[in-house]
C-alpha cells in the first residue's frame, strides 16, 4: 500500500532505520549495500529451487542423467511436456482439481459469507452463542476430530451415503472456516445499518437487500476471499489424500505424494513443475490482493 | 375488546417480527451450522468420547476408561514421538524464529528493488506444501548425482546421507518447512513495521544515536509483542507437522522424525488402532491447547 502511494509521489520513501541523512556516511552506504546484496541472496534462495525444478524438467534426457550433472541447462527437449502430460492423464488430475477448486470457492463464499452477514447484520435472538462456537473453533486443534470427521464421510450422517472417491467432503469442509466467517462479519460490521434500513423501508427483503445493496459493495472481501480459496483447494492434500483413493479422482497434489520418487527423477521434476506452474501464475498476477489477504488474515487470525 | 385485538395484532405483529427477522436468519444460517457441526462440532465431542473406547475397525465396542491412553502413553513409540515433536518444535525456533524477523527488517530497508525481494520472499508459500516436501526431497538425493551432493562435489566436500543421516533429519525437515513458511511471516512483520512512528527514529537522531541505537530502542522493542505472538503461532503448528515427514522420510530412518500427529495417522490408517489414534490426537490437543491459551493472553495483551 505505502509502496503505491510513494509510487504517486514520485520517489521511494526510506522506511526503515536508515534515513537519508544516514546515508550521506560512506559506512552506511556499505552498510546498505551489504544488506542489499544478502537480500539477494535470499532472493536467490527464494527463487532458485522452484527455477532448477522447472528448467531440470525441461532438459533433455540424456543430459539430465549425465555425470557431472549439469546445473543449469544446456540442452532443451519440450516435447518431454506432452509426452509426461499424456504419459501420466495429467489433463484429468487438472480437471479434477479444477473442478474442486471452482465448487470450494462457490460454496466457501456461499457458507461463510451468509454466515458472516447473518452474525453482522441479521442477527436472529440466538445467534451470538452460533458466534461464540465459531470462534472457539479457532482455539481447538483439528487432530482430535480426525478419525470422527472420517466416519462422518465414510458414513454420511444425512442419508448414510459413503463419499470416498468424491469431492464432496473436501468441498463442504470449506463452508465451515471459522477464519473466513470472521472476516465476512468484520466486513459487513462496517457496511452502515442506515443503508440496509433504508432499503427495508424501500421494501426490500434481508434477501433482496443482500443481493442488490450488500453484494455489490463487497466485491474487494470477496475476490481476495476467491483467491484465499483457490489457494487452499489446489494445495489441499490431508483430506484429498485420504477421501480420493481411486486414481481416476486424484488431484494434482495427490497424484504428486503417490508418485513422490518412485518414477525417473526427470519425469518427477516435471510433474512438480506441472503442479508449481498455476499457483505461480496466479501469483504473478494477483499478487497485491494475496498480500493483502494474508495480511488481513495476520492481524484478524 | 379494542385491548384484547391490540394485543392480538401485536402478537401477529411479533410472528410475522420472527418470521421476517430470526426465521430468516436462522435459515440463512444453515449452510454454515451444517458444515460446522459435520466437520467440527460433532467430531470433536465424538472424538473425545472415543478415546475412553476400545474400537472395531472405525466403532466403538466397548467402554474401557483410561486404557487407550494408558496403551498409548507405555509405548516406547509414543515417548520417541513426544521427543521428536518437541526437537521439531526447538528447531523450529532455532531456524524458523528469527529468520522472518530478521529478513522482515532488511528487506524494510530496501529503496532498490524492493517489489522484487517481497515477491521472491513470498513465492515459496505459493508453491503447495507437499510439492516444496517432495521438491526438498530430490533435492536432498543421497546419491552422488544429487542436487546437494553434486554441489558439496563442486566445493570439494564429501557427499553426505542428508535425509538419511538420522541425527539431521529433523533439522533438514524444519529447514524445508522454514523455506516453505517464512515468507508470509516476513511480511506480516513488514505490514506491522509500517506502524513504526519514524519521529521517534528522528528523536533518536537528534541525541546523537545511529542506525544500531533505533533499531535496538525503537524497531526491535515495536516488533516484539508480534515477535512473542509468532513464537507460540509457531509451536502450536509444529506440533501438529505431519505432512512434511509423511511426505519425505515417512517418519523414518527407524522413526526418527516420525511427529504425533503421525503417529496418531498411522494408528488410524494403517495398524487400525482407533482409539489409540484418538487417545494420541487427544494428548496433542491439550498440549496444542494449553500454547493456545498463552496465545490468546499475548494477543489480548498486545492489542491493549
Amino acid at each position: 500500500m505505502s509502496l503505491k502511494m510513494n509510487k504517486k509521489k514520485g520517489a521511494v520513501r526510506r522506511e526503515g532505520v536508515i534515513s537519508d541523512l544516514d546515508y550521506k556516511y560512506p559506512k552506511t552506504k556499505i552498510l546498505y549495500w551489504a544488506i542489499f546484496a544478502a537480500m539477494c541472496v535470499a532472493a536467490a534462495i527464494c527463487l532458485a529451487p522452484p527455477l532448477w525444478v522447472i528448467l531440470s524438467s525441461v532438459k533433455d534426457t540424456k543430459e539430465f542423467y549425465q555425470i557431472p550433472p549439469t546445473l543449469v541447462p544446456h540442452s532443451y527437449d519440450f516435447s518431454k511436456i506432452g509426452k509426461i502430460w499424456s504419459q501420466f492423464a495429467f489433463g484429468k488430475y487438472y480437471m479434477n482439481t479444477i473442478f474442486l477448486t471452482v465448487y470450494s470457492i462457490a460454496w466457501s463464499i456461499f457458507s461463510n459469507g451468509l454466515a458472516g452477514y447473518v452474525l453482522s447484520k441479521i442477527k436472529p435472538r440466538g445467534s451470538s452463542v452460533v458466534f461464540a462456537l465459531i470462534l472457539a473453533s479457532m482455539m481447538i486443534p483439528t487432530s482430535v476430530s480426525m478419525v470422527p470427521v472420517y466416519k462422518n464421510i465414510i458414513n454420511f450422517p444425512i442419508g448414510g451415503f459413503n463419499l470416498i472417491n468424491t469431492f464432496l467432503p473436501m468441498i463442504l469442509m470449506t463452508g465451515c472456516n471459522a477464519f473466513m466467517t470472521i472476516v465476512y462479519k468484520s466486513f459487513f460490521d462496517g457496511i452502515p445499518t442506515a443503508l440496509l434500513e433504508a432499503a427495508k423501508i424501500d421494501g426490500c427483503g434481508e434477501i433482496r437487500s443482500f443481493a442488490h445493496i450488500v453484494l455489490p459493495l463487497s466485491k474487494p472481501i470477496i475476490f481476495t476471499a476467491i483467491i484465499l480459496a483457490f489457494n487452499h483447494a489446489w494445495a489441499d492434500f490431508f483430506w484429498p489424500n485420504l477421501v480420493l483413493k481411486d486414481r481416476s479422482t486424484y488431484t494434482v497434489i495427490v497424484e504428486v505424494f503417490h508418485i513422490k520418487t518412485s518414477i525417473p527423477q526427470d519425469q518427477a521434476l516435471m510433474i512438480l513443475s506441472f503442479a508449481i506452474i498455476p499457483p505461480a501464475i496466479m501469483f504473478l498476477i494477483f499478487q497485491k490482493n494475496i498480500m493483502q489477504g494474508l495480511t488481513m488474515s495476520g492481524i484478524k487470525g | 375488546m379494542r385491548a384484547e385485538n391490540k394485543r392480538k395484532r401485536t402478537i401477529g405483529q411479533a410472528v410475522m417480527y420472527w418470521l421476517r427477522r430470526d426465521a430468516i436468519g436462522w435459515v440463512l444460517l444453515l449452510p454454515s451450522l451444517f458444515c460446522f457441526t459435520i466437520f467440527m462440532w460433532q467430531p470433536l465431542i465424538s472424538g473425545i468420547g472415543m478415546s475412553f473406547f476400545d474400537t472395531k475397525g472405525f466403532e466403538t465396542t466397548e467402554f474401557i476408561g483410561l486404557e487407550n491412553y494408558v496403551k498409548i502413553i507405555s509405548d516406547s513409540g509414543f515417548v520417541n514421538a513426544v521427543q521428536n515433536t518437541v526437537e521439531y518444535a526447538l528447531w523450529s525456533i532455532v531456524i524458523g524464529l528469527f529468520v522472518p524477523v530478521i529478513v522482515a527488517i532488511m528487506l524494510n530497508e530496501m529503496i532498490h528493488a524492493k517489489g522484487f525481494f517481497r515477491f521472491a520472499v513470498y513465492f515459496p508459500c505459493m508453491v503447495p506444501s507437499i510439492v516444496t516436501s517432495v521438491m526438498w526431497l530430490i533435492i536432498f538425493d543421497p546419491s552422488a548425482g544429487g542436487l546437494l551432493n553434486h554441489i558439496l562435489s563442486l566445493i570439494g566436500l564429501e557427499p553426505s546421507q542428508w535425509l538419511q543421516n538420522s541425527s539431521i533429519t529433523i533439522p533438514l525437515i524444519v529447514l524445508t518447512m522454514t523455506w516453505g513458511g517464512f515468507g508470509s511471516t516476513t511480511i506480516l512483520y513488514l505490514a506491522d513495521l509500517q506502524g513504526v512512528n519514524t519521529e521517534l527514529y528522528e528523536a533518536i537522531e537528534i541525541d546523537g544515536g545511529g542506525i544500531f541505537k533505533k533499531l535496538k530502542y525503537i524497531t526491535l522493542p515495536y516488533m516484539s509483542g508480534m515477535i512473542k505472538m509468532m513464537f507460540i503461532m509457531q509451536i502450536i503448528g509444529v506440533f501438529q507437522v505431519f505432512q512434511q515427514p509423511l511426505a519425505m522420510t515417512g517418519g523414518g530412518p527407524n522413526n526418527a522424525s516420525i511427529s504425533l500427529a503421525l503417529v496418531a495417522y498411522n494408528y488410524a490408517f494403517s495398524s487400525m488402532e482407533v482409539g489409540k489414534s484418538v487417545a494420541t490426537s487427544v494428548v496433542t490437543g491439550l498440549m496444542i491447547f494449553a500454547f493456545t491459551i498463552v496465545y490468546m493472553r499475548l494477543k489480548k495483551s498486545n492489542e491493549d
